[in-house]
C-alpha cells in the first residue's frame, strides 16, 4: 500500500482520536483511562488499513479530484471507526471482571457443557450458509464496486472510487441550510429550556426536544440529498417519498380499517378475509393490476372517471406526481392486508378493562384511541414499521417495474430500481447497492432508537 | 421417532444430491459430442427451433443438436458468461443486433476471442456435411450489418425492420387519399383525422425505443458514431447532437405537444402502442415488421382494414435507407473441427430455403435468403399476403452507406437507454431537445469510453 503525503497526518489524527475514545470509555466504565487509551489507539491506527489496502490508497494519489479525496477520507475514517468501535466494545468488556460474559445481555446467557468447540460445531452449518450466501456476496459487492466491469464478460479494471464519486455532487442548497439552521436554533432553545426548567415539570423542554428529534431526521435526510449529484439525488428523494408515504399511509389506513372490522358487526369474518387478500398478491402482480386498471386509454378507472366527471382522465405515465402517487397507492394496497391482519390481532390484546375504565373516566373515542389503544399497539406498530420499510425499500421494485418502469423521466426510480437499471455495468450497480445498504442501515438504526424508546411490551 | 425421521430426511437429501451429481456427469459425457444452441426465445419460436433440430438430428445423428431457450437476451448473456467461466460455453449462441460489438469483443476463459466468424469457419466451402451453404445468399441488409472487418461474422436468423401501419377505414373517412409517406404527409393526414367527428384521442404512436430514432437518423443519412458508424474502426465518439437526430426528436415533440402523438408513457413498451392501434385510439402505428401478422389480425378482429407500408421519412432530405433489427447465431471458437462443422451445418440447415420460408410464415421475420424469398414468391404467398413483402422491399432500398448499414457500438444497450430517457424527458418534462441531447451525448459518451477502456485494447 503506497503512502501519500496527506496520509501520515490522518493516521496521527485517528490514533489520537482513538486514544481519546479509549480513555473516555475506560474512565466511564470505572477503569484506568490510560490503559484504555493504550489499547484503543493502536486499533484506531490499524483501522484505516481495512479500506486503504484494498483501495491501494488510490484516492490519495495527487492527480485525483477533490471528490475522490473526500470519499477516500470517509473510507479512511470508516475503517478507523469500525476497528476503534469494535476494540473499545470488546476491550472494555474483557478489562472488566467477568470477561466475555460482559458482552451478553442480561443474565439469560448460558454456556455449553462441552465448551466452545461443541457450540461451534453446531453453529457451523448456519455459519457456512451465512458465509456463502451473505458475507461472501457482500465482500464481492464491495470489491466489484471498485471495478469497471460489465455483465457478461469477465474483464475487470480497477477504477478506484469512481463508481461512488459518479453518484456524488455535493452542493449547498436552501432546503438543506434551512432545516440545519432551524435544528441549531431549536437545539440551543431546548438546552436553555432544560436549564431554566430545573424541576422538569414544564411542557416547553420536552416539546422542543421532540421538535429537535424531527429536525435531526430532516437535516440528515436533506444533508444526504445535498451530498448526491443531480441524478442520484432524484433517486434518493424518490426513495424517501415512496418509503415514507407507503409506511405512514399504510399504517394509518390499516389501523383505521382494523378498528372498523374489530367492531361487533355482522359477518365481519367475511370482511376480514376479503380485506387480507391483497397480501397474497405478489408485488409485480400488483403492478400489473394497477397498470391495467389505470391504463390511460383502455383502463377501467379512466373509463369510470370519464363517465362520472366531465374531465379527461390525466395520464399517470406522463405526470411525475401521479406516477409516484400511483406507485404509493399500489404498494399501500398490497401491504394493507398484512397490516390489517396484525392490527386486528393486536387490538384483540388491548385490555378491555382498561378501555372500560377510561370510558368511565369520561375519555371520548378519540382520547381512548390516542392515549390507550395506540400506545398499547406500539409493539405491533414497531414490527409493522420494520416490515413495511423493508417492503418499501426492496419489494416495491416489482410494482415499479411493471407499473411505470421508473418513468416518467425517472420520477419513480428508487434506489433499488436504480441498481437494476445499471445491470449492465456491474461495478456501478455494486456501488449503488452499497449506497442502498447504508441507507437501510441508517433507517434501521433510527427505527430502533426512535421506536424502541416508545415501545411498551407491557409486563 | 424424531431421530429416525431426521435420518430418513438426511438420507433422502443425500440421495437427491448424489442423483443430481450422477445425472450431471452423464450430461457431460454426452456433451462431448453434443451441439448446444442457446437462444433467447421461450415461445412458439423455441418450439419451431426444436422441431428443426429434431429434423437435423435425424439426418446427422453423430452430433445431436440440443436447443435451450432463455427468457431474454440478458438472461442468455448471463448464462453464457457463467458457462465461459466454467470453460464450457455452448457451441452456438444467439445475440441480438445491438450486441454485435459485444459479441465481437467477448473472450473465453483464457482471454481469447470467444467467437469465430462464420465466413472464416466455412472457408469457401459450398456445403458442410452435405448441407448447402446459404450464407452467400443472405439478403444485403443483413449481410452488410453483420459484415465486420470484411468478414460475415455471424449467421443471420431472425431479421426485421420498422414498418408503418395505417387504419384504412380511418383514412377513408378522413378522405386521406393515399397512405402518408413523409413526415409532412403524416402531419397533413393527422390534421384531417383529428378533425373527424368521431376522431380518435391521438393520431399516431410508436414505442419509445432507441431503434426508432436510429432508423430516422439512418434514413436521413446521418451517423451515430465516428469511424463510419464504427465500421471503419472501433467507434470512439458518439454523436447524439446531430441535426438528423434532433430533426426527428423535434418532430416527435411537436406531434406530442399537439396531442397528435400518443406516448404510452413507458420506455421500450412494445405492447402499449400496438394495443392503442388495435383499440382504434390512434390511426397510425410504427413498429417492427415482426408484428405485421399480429397487427393485421388485430385489425380483422377489430373490424378495420390495416395498410402496411414503409416507415415514413423526412421528405426534406435524400433517403439513405432503413436498418435491420433482430438477432444472429454466433459460432464459438475452439470446438474442434468435427463439432464446428456440425454447428455450421446446423446453421445452414436452419436457414435453408424451405426452413427460412417457413420461419418467415411462422413469425413474420423477413425471408433471410433470396432463395427463400423466391420460394415464397413461387408458392404465391406474397400474392395472398402482399403486406408480408413490404419489409424486404424497404430493406432493399438502402444505399449501402455506413449510415444505412447501422452503427456498431460497445455497451449499445445502455447507450440506447440514455437515448430513450432523453426522448422521454423531451416529451414528458418539456426539456429542450438540444440541451437535453447534449447531456445525453455526455452520458452516452461516458459509457462508450468506459467500454473502450475495458475492451479497446
Amino acid at each position: 500500500m503506497p503512502i501519500y503525503p496527506l496520509m501520515p497526518p490522518l493516521f496521527a489524527a485517528v490514533t489520537l482520536i482513538g486514544a481519546f475514545v479509549g480513555w473516555t470509555v475506560w474512565r466511564n466504565a470505572g477503569l484506568s483511562g490510560r490503559r484504555g487509551a493504550l489499547i484503543v489507539a493502536p486499533a484506531a491506527f490499524l483501522g484505516p488499513f481495512l479500506t486503504m489496502v484494498p483501495l491501494q490508497s488510490c484516492t490519495f494519489e495527487p492527480e485525483r479530484s477533490g471528490l475522490d479525496l473526500g470519499v477516500g477520507i470517509a473510507a479512511f475514517a470508516a475503517g478507523a471507526a469500525v476497528l476503534t468501535g469494535a476494540t473499545a466494545w470488546i476491550g472494555r468488556a474483557l478489562s472488566k471482571p467477568g470477561g466475555w460474559a460482559n458482552l451478553d445481555d442480561r443474565a439469560e446467557s448460558g454456556s455449553f457443557r462441552g465448551g466452545a468447540p461443541a457450540a461451534l460445531a453446531l453453529l457451523l452449518p448456519t455459519l457456512a450458509v451465512l458465509a456463502v450466501f451473505l458475507y461472501w456476496p457482500l465482500f464481492e459487492t464491495l470489491r466489484l464496486s471498485t471495478q469497471l466491469t460489465r455483465r457478461g464478460n469477465p474483464i475487470e479494471r480497477f477504477s478506484c472510487v469512481d463508481n461512488y464519486t459518479e453518484l456524488l455532487g455535493p452542493s449547498v442548497e436552501v432546503w438543506f441550510v434551512v432545516p440545519l439552521a432551524a435544528l441549531l436554533l431549536v437545539a440551543v432553545g431546548a438546552e436553555l429550556a432544560r436549564r431554566a426548567d430545573a424541576l422538569g415539570t414544564g411542557r416547553l423542554a420536552p416539546d422542543l426536544r421532540r421538535l429537535r428529534g424531527w429536525l435531526t431526521v430532516l437535516t440528515v435526510i436533506t444533508g444526504a440529498a445535498s451530498l448526491f449529484g443531480p441524478e442520484y439525488r432524484s433517486v434518493f428523494v424518490t426513495t424517501m417519498i415512496l418509503t415514507s408515504a407507503t409506511v405512514l399511509i399504510g399504517l394509518a389506513v390499516g389501523l383505521g380499517i382494523a378498528l372498523l372490522v374489530s367492531q361487533p358487526i355482522k359477518g365481519r369474518a367475511i370482511y376480514r378475509t376479503l380485506l387480507i387478500w391483497p397480501f397474497a398478491v405478489s408485488p409485480p402482480i400488483a403492478g400489473i393490476l394497477f397498470f391495467v386498471m389505470f391504463d390511460p386509454l383502455t383502463g377501467i378507472v379512466g373509463h369510470l372517471y370519464e363517465a362520472l366527471t366531465p374531465w379527461d382522465m390525466p395520464n399517470y405515465r406522463t405526470d411525475p406526481v401521479l406516477a409516484r402517487g400511483l406507485v404509493i397507492l399500489a404498494s399501500v394496497w398490497k401491504t394493507l392486508g398484512f397490516t390489517i391482519l396484525f392490527y386486528i390481532a393486536g387490538l384483540q390484546n388491548v385490555s378491555t378493562n382498561m378501555l372500560e375504565a377510561a370510558r368511565l373516566d369520561g375519555a371520548n373515542a378519540w382520547q381512548r384511541l390516542r392515549f390507550f389503544i395506540v400506545p398499547a399497539l406500539t409493539p405491533i406498530t414497531f414490527f409493522l414499521v420494520v416490515t413495511n420499510v423493508t417492503y418499501a425499500f426492496f419489494e416495491v421494485f416489482g410494482t415499479i417495474s411493471y407499473l411505470t418502469e421508473g418513468g416518467p423521466s425517472g420520477a419513480t426510480v428508487d434506489a433499488m430500481f436504480s441498481v437494476w437499471q445499471s445491470a449492465e455495468w456491474i461495478g456501478d450497480g455494486a456501488a449503488r447497492s452499497l449506497v442502498l445498504f447504508v441507507m437501510v442501515l441508517a433507517v434501521t438504526a433510527w427505527q430502533f432508537r426512535a421506536t424502541g424508546r416508545r415501545v411498551h411490551y407491557g409486563g | 421417532m424424531r431421530l429416525s425421521r431426521s435420518i430418513l430426511a438426511a438420507s433422502a437429501a443425500l440421495a437427491l444430491i448424489a442423483g443430481t451429481v450422477a445425472c450431471s456427469k452423464e450430461d457431460d459425457a454426452a456433451g462431448d459430442k453434443q451441439i448446444d444452441v442457446w437462444i433467447a426465445f421461450t415461445d412458439y419460436r423455441l418450439d419451431w427451433a426444436k422441431a428443426r433440430a429434431d429434423e437435423f438430428n435425424a439426418k446427422h445423428p453423430e452430433h445431436p443438436v440440443v436447443i435451450s431457450g432463455y427468457d431474454s437476451y440478458e438472461v442468455l448473456f448471463d448464462a453464457v458468461s457463467a458457462a465461459i467461466q466454467k470453460g464450457t460455453p455452448p457451441e452456438i449462441v444467439q445475440y441480438f443486433e445491438a450486441a454485435t460489438q459485444d459479441a465481437r469483443d467477448a473472450v473465453n476463459k483464457d482471454g481469447e476471442p470467444l467467437f469465430i466468424s462464420v465466413q472464416q469457419a466455412i472457408n469457401g466451402r459450398t456445403d458442410v456435411l452435405g448441407e448447402p451453404v446459404v450464407l452467400d445468399d443472405v439478403v444485403d441488409a443483413a449481410r452488410n450489418y453483420y459484415t465486420t472487418d470484411g468478414q460475415f461474422s455471424s449467421m443471420p436468423w431472425n431479421t426485421s425492420t420498422t414498418l408503418f401501419y395505417s387504419n384504412k377505414d380511418m383514412l377513408e373517412k378522413a378522405k386521406v387519399g393515399k397512405v402518408p409517406e413523409t413526415w409532412d404527409e403524416i402531419e397533413a393526414a393527422c390534421a384531417k383525422i383529428m378533425k373527424l367527428s368521431d376522431a380518435p384521442k391521438h393520431c399516431i404512436t410508436w414505442p419509445n425505443h432507441g431503434w426508432f430514432p436510429e432508423q430516422a437518423v439512418a434514413q436521413q443519412g446521418g451517423l451515430i458514431a465516428d469511424n463510419e458508424n464504427g465500421r471503419a474502426g472501433r467507434a470512439q465518439n458518439i454523436d447524439y447532437t446531430s441535426e438528423e437526430l434532433l430533426n426527428f426528436v423535434k418532430w416527435e415533440k411537436e406531434l406530442y405537444d399537439s396531442g397528435t402523438y400518443y406516448y404510452s408513457g413507458k420506455q421500450n413498451d412494445w405492447d402499449g402502442p400496438q394495443n392503442a392501434f388495435a383499440a382504434k385510439e390512434v390511426g397510425f402505428l410504427m413498429t417492427s415488421a415482426g408484428d405485421a401478422t399480429a397487427i393485421v389480425g388485430a385489425g380483422k378482429d377489430g373490424g378495420f382494414g390495416v395498410d402496411v407500408s414503409r416507415m415514413p421519412y423526412n421528405g426534406d432530405v435524400p433517403y439513405a435507407g432503413n436498418l435491420i433489427g433482430g438477432a444472429t447465431l454466433w459460432l464459438t471458437d475452439k470446438q474442434g473441427e468435427a463439432k464446428q462443422d456440425a454447428s455450421l451445418a446446423f446453421m445452414q440447415f436452419l436457414n435453408n430455403p424451405k426452413n427460412a420460408a417457413d420461419w418467415h410464415k411462422t413469425t413474420g421475420y423477413i425471408p433471410i435468403t433470396k432463395a427463400a424469398g423466391a420460394l415464397l414468391e413461387q408458392e404465391g404467398w406474397f400474392t395472398e399476403n402482399p403486406y408480408q413483402k413490404v419489409a424486404t422491399e424497404q430493406l432493399a432500398l438502402a444505399n449501402g452507406t455506413p449510415a444505412a448499414t447501422g452503427v456498431l457500438l460497445g455497451s449499445f444497450v445502455s447507450i440506447r437507454a440514455v437515448l430513450t430517457q432523453a426522448v422521454e424527458d423531451v416529451l414528458v418534462s418539456g426539456a429542450d431537445p438540444a440541451t437535453r441531447f447534449a447531456k445525453a451525448q455526455e452520458d452516452a459518451q461516458k459509457l462508450l469510453t468506459d467500454y473502450n477502456a475495458l475492451y479497446g485494447g
